[in-house]
Formats: structure tokens, sequence, C-alpha cells
């Protein structure tokens, strides 16, 4: 029995005259791995900056478990709104004034990131270096393990392997499979690689003009396909 | 008559779009402030970064303050000289440069000169943060980006400011002595005396006044357009020469405020 998480309804969301989100209903079940895959442009950073707070939306709404709008909540109540969620932003978003090991501790709720730094394939050198001197696929996996530490409900993976070359893509991916069957959080994954949508997330959602044009399980994908994105996922121009 | 009409009426959109995006900029600005003003009693103060801040804002300007304050004075003592000596009133030279020094040249140009040199780099820095999502990072980390990034660099500017313009009125008052005992033949010991006698205590304290009010103008607009970046590297760079340009404009504008308010005194 999937228990629902989180339930969008009628999002929309405008930038001057261009409605990004429209109407978009998506739900979304504790545990889960979902992807949301769409075109450059179309909406799917916009969607999640929505549901972790970091972004207000001009109309629908956004229920969390037991909150019923989450556009409603006072300032307190969002800061721990956006606690429940580890995020990996787009290019990391690593601290650059800190360390790797003060970006990790950084209001962590947990100490244990000798544990994750294992996890996630690095050496404890890297802990003194700053993001500056990293590669970006370095950067991403430091990242990935910040998100993680915060023991967070929800883990969201904006572009996790965008700019990365093919083998340290793969890395990742089977990194984040790692992570996400370890500690069975609810992930939402936001790309554009098709091989992060078949390594670890159940569900997929795809995103066109602002809506969820097509919605099912990420391994019926080729299958059940609408033409629309059976042309993404061909890369068919 | 169409054609008149319809342009007419793009000259008052013109004109009123103008008036919103002044109004609307000032709206910002005022919410910005009361934001800082309420977390700074709020939420958590991050005293590392407030003492990085004070390294950064104070003590690694006195190189140029320092430098400025010395020349000016120099110049101040030539210039005072070509004019005094026309009706032998070399013996106020002194006065003049101590005068001038502490109540307008020294905080007024610490000012435009950190606000060159540390308000760009709040705004580039936190410009770049903000571009990078390193802000909403900091929100996801349960760090409210007020307290930890804008507070404690206004509190460093309006501390710091004080003590750079204390430290220039020595620097410029030297840099005259400098010219006057060396240049032009002053008695050193009659120089000190006159200026000793001369400045009171409310020509150096309206100046460190000005200092503090200078320090939050350059470390608000650092943090303010810094913290509205938009885009990429071209934001950034948007974004400091705003902060730069406003921090200087708002000094020069407030300074008149300031020494017509102690004017009156």
């Amino acid at each position: 029995m999937r228990k629902l998480k989180i339930n969008i309804e009628s999002l929309s969301k405008n930038f001057g005259e261009k409605k990004v989100l429209n109407k978009l209903n998506l739900k979304i079940y504790e545990s889960e791995s979902l992807a949301i895959i769409g075109e450059s442009g179309s909406g799917k950073s916009v969607l999640t900056k929505c549901i972790d707070g970091l972004m207000n939306y001009d109309d629908g709404k956004i229920s969390f478990n037991e909150i019923p709008d989450i556009c409603k909540l006072s300032f307190q109540n969002k800061n721990k709104y956006m606690a429940k969620f580890g995020i990996l932003f787009q290019n990391a978003a690593l601290l650059d004034s800190l360390t790797v090991k003060e970006n990790l501790t950084f209001a962590s709720k947990n100490n244990d990131f000798l544990e994750i730094l294992n996890d996630i394939a690095l050496p404890k050198s890297i802990l003194k270096e700053f993001p500056s001197n990293l590669s970006i696929g370095v950067q991403k996996r430091v990242g990935l393990a910040r998100a993680v530490l915060q023991n967070p409900e929800i883990l969201i993976l904006d572009e996790p392997t965008t700019g990365l070359d093919p083998i340290v893509a793969k890395q990742i991916n089977l990194l984040i499979k790692k992570l996400v069957m370890k500690n069975k959080i609810t992930t939402i994954t936001v790309t554009h690689d098709m091989n992060s949508v078949y390594e670890y997330s159940d569900y997929t959602a795809f995103i066109k003009n602002g809506k969820i044009s097509w919605y099912g399980k990420s391994n019926e994908i080729k299958k059940k396909a609408n033409p629309v994105l059976k042309k993404f996922i061909n890369g068919i121009v | 008559m169409n054609k008149f009409s319809s342009r007419f009426s793009e000259i008052i959109y013109k004109i009123g779009k103008i008036f919103f995006d002044i109004f609307s900029s000032v709206g910002e600005i005022i919410i910005f402030f009361l934001d800082c003003f309420k977390y700074s009693f709020l939420d958590k103060f991050y005293l590392k970064i407030f003492s990085q801040q004070l390294i950064k804002i104070g003590y690694n300007s006195l190189p140029v303050v320092g430098l400025t304050s010395i020349f000016t004075g120099m110049v101040l003592a030539l210039q005072s000289y070509t004019g005094f000596s026309r009706f032998s009133a070399e013996s106020a030279i002194p006065n003049v440069v101590v005068l001038s020094i502490t109540r307008e040249l020294a905080p007024v140009l610490a000012g435009l000169m950190v606000a060159g040199r540390s308000g760009a780099a709040i705004a580039a820095e936190i410009g770049t943060m903000k571009v990078t999502e390193q802000i909403d990072a900091l929100k996801t980390l349960s760090t409210n980006p007020y307290n930890y990034l804008f507070i404690p660099r206004i509190l460093a500017g309006i501390i710091s400011l004080p003590f750079l313009v204390f430290i220039g009125d020595i620097i410029g008052v030297f840099g005259g002595y400098l010219i006057c005992t060396k240049v032009l033949n002053f008695n050193p010991v009659v120089y000190l005396q006159n200026t000793y006698n001369f400045v009171q205590f409310l020509d150096v304290f309206s100046g460190l006044v000005k200092a503090c009010v200078f320090g939050f103008i350059i470390t608000f607009m650092g943090c303010y357009h810094g913290y509205n970046a938009k885009g990429g590297a071209q934001g950034v760079g948007l974004s400091t020469t705003y902060s730069v340009v406003s921090s200087s404009i708002l000094i020069l504008l407030t300074n008149y405020i300031l020494t017509s308010l102690f004017f009156d005194l």
C-alpha cells in the first residue's frame, strides 16, 4: 500500500508573462524514488523549488503529510519544513568559503560524516580541501553526502549527472542508488539523463508545457510512453 | 488622432513605470532593512563570521585608507599654504588641516574607499552565492542567510569604519604636519600645539558618527545588491556596480545631511 507524502494540486507558477507551471497535479509517495524529466526550461527545477519551499507558487497548493498547504506556513514553520529536505543542487552549491569537512558538518544532525565519505568513495584527505579545488564530479558527491547527512525525509537531486562525463555520471548514479536503497529515503530526481531514470527511480513524471504529460513506472517507460515522451527519451528532434 | 493618443499613453506609461520602479526599489530596500533588523534579535549570532568581517572590512582596508589620508593631508597643507600665504595667514594651516580632515575628508574619503573595496567585495561574494544557489543551500541547511551573511557584515561595517576614520584622522593630520615642517619650514612644536589647542571633541566625534553611518550604508548596500543579483556573471557584475554607485551617492547625500545637523551644534 503506497502512502501519500506530497500532494500537488493545480500548481501554477508564472515568471512575468511566462507560465512555467500550469495547473500541475502530481502525487509523491513515501519511500519511493520519483524522476522528473522534461525539456530544458520545462519547469522541473521550479517544481522542486516550490516543493521544498524555496520558491512561492502563484496558485494551487502543495500538501505535505499533515500540512495542508505549505505556502501558508509561518516563517518559523517554513524553516522547520525546509529542514525536512536534503538537496543536491545542480552545481552542488557547496559553500565555497568552507572546507569539505565544514560543508559536511554544517548544520548537520548526523556526525557520521566519515561513514558517508566512505559511501561516496572519497578519501579522508579531501576533508581539508576547499570546493574550488575539486572537480564538479567530486563536488557533486560531497553535495550528495551533505544532503544525506541531514537525515532528510525527502531527498531532492537536481540534475545530479549533468555536466559529468559518462563514467563519473555512472558512478554518481550507482552512489545514489546505493544511498537511496540503504536509507529508504523518498527521492525526487530532476534529470535529463535517462540512465538515472532506469538506474534508481521507481516512478517517472514527464513535464511538458507546465503539466505532467506522462506518469508511470520507470521500467514501463519504453512500453507505455506517449509519442512526445518517446521523442524525448529517444532524442528525436 | 489615434496615433497621437497612443503616443501620449505610451509616454504616460513610461513615466509611470519609472516612478513605479523607483518606489518598488525603495520598498524592497525598506523591507530588506526591516528583515535584517528583525532577524538580528530573533536568530543566532555568528561571532566567527563577524570577527572575519571585522578583519576583512576594517583591518584589510587600513592601507588604502591610510594612503588616502596621508596624501589628502599633504595636499591640503600645500593648497592651504598657497591661499593663506596671500594674506599672511599661514599660521591657520594646522587648524584648517585638522578641521577638514576630522570633520569631512577622513570620513568621506574612507567611506568612498571602503565602498569601492569592501562594498564591492561583499556584493560580489553574496551575488555569486545567490547565482550559484549557495544561499538556497543555506536555507535548506536550517540557516537564516540574514543571520549568517548580512547581519555580521553590517555590524562589522558599523564598528570598523569609525576605527578606520580615527586612524585616518591621525594619519591625515600627520601628512599635513610632514609637509608643513619639512617643506614649508613650520616649527614642529608650534604646529602640533596649534593643532591640539584648536581641535575640539565635537570635530572628531562628528566624523566618527558619520563613519558609523557610512559603514552601515556600504555594507547594507553590498548585501542588498548581492542578494538581489540575478542571472550569472553579468548579474554579479551589475550588483557590484550598483552597490558601489548607490553607496557612493548615499555617502555624499548623508554626509551633507549629517554636516548640516552638526553645523547647528
